[in-house]
């Protein structure tokens, strides 16, 4: 497998702040690997490190195994932040505008733009587009001539829950093609449903990276409740991989270190003299370990 | 070098405001070349009624003054200050669209894009020129007696004074236009500093007391303006017995080159360093 990126130890101050701090990572060829964070830890800056815009204070990456330049970035399609295009030009010439400058021929902008579904307003000025259409036609620009990464900051963002769908459609699609995805995104939902890797920042710090399908198999929760709630409580702490408790509507939630099965619970706190009134399995989703994750860190 | 400027026809091609400003700075233009005889002779008829003995009415259009006259009258501030004004404009919303970014994450060096502008300017002075050269030729040939090919040829060096004022003035537009990045901030101070800054400046150096040996003609805007001179009327050089320029000087047409060139390396010092 090709490395596609290696980000090694940058950090960037902004005067007081310290936007990313020594954050290394590796994102392989054929991943869909996704940036997750809450507004305002360091995603963006990050991308915009790794696209030239801004200069880290220290630490290095790599594009391709090689050292970056314009040349590896005309390999990359980008969408960062907001749609970047001339209002006053139609899609269809500030689409050749890129093309130009990626050294593309202009036989691939009907393509994206039909893939975008922005094909009947080609010839419309850009400042006549909805938001969403503004951000379609970002992914279109990004789209084209089949760049061999697409990086996508918040794509979804500002679009209705049909084009968020349309737009995640999309991404997973080209996934499949093979192009190596990075995407950044503030929505967990987001990153579960397309990302085949993740890694978690927080005020500018990696806390996490591996395999989405790991970070969810991290075990789960129970419901439970009984006559005698604070013997339960008490029994419910005796458990071999008890992790933590919090009350929860007149009912505890019990967190697990490891996986439990419900029937095995039942039988624990049976044999230890307490009759569940109630017993019930809660997923953990990736939100909640995601929250975890971000309080452990303060 | 071809690529850089197929961008930038594109990024004009359907921008209204640009086509606006430069029909506009067109019109100006014009004007200003065909109503410059009609205003010196009503300045003349003005003198004419506090003097004794009336001077007689000038004609501007002949040949080989005409190069002079037409150069100084299309090279006036309230001239030169539309072609930069598009050029601030053009860059400035580089920065507002921040498309600047786009084209850097596309793939286009910052070097690239300075470029790009660069030609840009080069490219709009080169066919002001022509436009001002053909106007020159077909007012002269239409207006002058007694033609001889080195009488039509002999002034003919302001039109590289033109040429030289046209494209410096441009660049110190676009070293407002990178440095403030602001499209309305820009035009602002620009137009601040060519109309009252730099004539307040002119004014104080000008002062012998301060400076014996006339610094103030070397300040940026005046260096640009003084490569081509008062045109030197025939009769206001008798009257008034006045020195004036009589062709484009080596050294007034580098001083603003040299300026033009220290811009372009102090914007091209700050794109660098700042993030975008």
């Amino acid at each position: 497998m090709e490395t596609i990126l290696s980000i090694n130890n940058i950090s960037k101050r902004y005067g007081k702040i310290q936007a990313v701090t020594g954050l290394s990572l590796e994102v392989q060829s054929g991943q869909v690997f996704g940036i997750l964070g809450p507004n305002g830890s360091g995603k963006t800056t990050t991308l915009s490190i790794i696209l030239e815009l801004i200069k880290a204070n220290t630490g290095s990456f790599k594009w391709f195994g090689e050292e970056p330049s314009k040349e590896s970035r005309k390999r990359i399609g980008s969408v960062i932040e907001s749609p970047n295009f001339f209002p006053y030009l139609s899609p269809v010439i500030n689409l050749k505008i890129v093309a130009d400058i990626k050294d593309l021929g202009y036989d691939d902008i009907d393509r994206v733009l039909e893939l975008t579904g922005l094909y009947g307003r080609r010839n419309s000025r850009f400042k006549t587009f909805s938001f969403g259409m503004k951000q379609r036609l970002a992914i279109a620009s990004a789209l084209l001539g089949h760049p061999d990464v697409l990086i996508l900051d918040e794509p979804t963002n500002g679009l209705d829950p049909q084009g968020i769908a349309q737009i995640r459609e999309l991404i997973l699609s080209i996934a499949t093609e093979g192009t190596t995805i990075i995407l950044a995104s503030h929505l967990l939902d987001e990153v579960q449903k397309i990302c085949s890797h993740v890694a978690v920042l927080d005020r500018g710090k990696k806390l996490f990276d591996g395999k989405v399908s790991e970070v969810l198999a991290i075990s789960d929760s129970f419901e439970l409740s009984s006559r005698d709630i604070e013997a339960l409580k008490k029994i419910a702490a005796q458990h071999p991989a008890y992790q933590s408790q919090v009350p929860d509507n007149g009912n505890i939630l019990v967190y697990f270190k490891d996986v439990v099965k419900a029937e095995e619970l039942n039988q624990f706190f049976y044999q230890n003299g307490i009759i569940l009134s109630h017993l019930s399995e809660r997923k953990r989703t990736l939100e909640q370990h995601f929250l975890e994750l971000l309080d452990d860190n303060k | 070098m071809i690529k850089l400027l197929k961008i930038e026809f594109k990024k004009i091609l359907t921008y209204k405001i640009f086509w606006i400003l430069v029909g506009l700075y067109f019109i100006f233009l014009a004007a200003g070349i065909l109503m410059a005889e009609f205003m010196i002779n009503n300045m003349v008829d003005n003198m004419n009624s506090h003097l004794p003995i009336p001077l007689p009415h000038v004609t501007i259009y002949f040949f080989p003054w005409i190069w002079q006259n037409i150069a100084f009258f299309a090279t006036i501030r309230y001239v030169l200050i539309f072609p930069a004004i598009v050029i601030i404009i053009l860059i400035t919303n580089e920065f507002t669209f921040k498309t600047i970014r786009q084209n850097v994450i596309n793939g286009m060096s910052k070097a690239e894009f300075l470029t790009s502008k660069l030609l840009l300017i080069l490219l709009i002075s080169i066919i002001m020129t022509i436009f001002l050269t053909l106007a020159i030729l077909i007012l002269g040939f239409s207006n002058t007696a007694d033609l001889s090919l080195e009488m039509v040829l002999e002034k003919s060096s302001f039109v590289i004074g033109f040429f030289i004022t046209i494209l410096s003035f441009q660049i110190l537009a676009l070293f407002f236009g990178f440095l403030l990045r602001n499209t309305g901030l820009a035009i602002a101070l620009f137009t601040l500093y060519v109309f009252i800054v730099e004539p307040i400046l002119y004014y104080f150096l000008k002062s012998p007391i301060v400076f014996k040996n006339g610094i103030s003609t070397y300040l940026p805007v005046n260096s640009v303006l003084r490569v081509t001179e008062y045109p030197a009327i025939q009769v206001l050089k008798q009257v008034m017995g006045i020195n004036l320029q009589d062709s484009v000087g080596l050294l007034t047409s580098v001083i603003p080159l040299i300026y033009s060139a220290v811009m372009i390396g102090i914007v091209y010092w700050v794109l660098m360093k700042r993030d975008l």
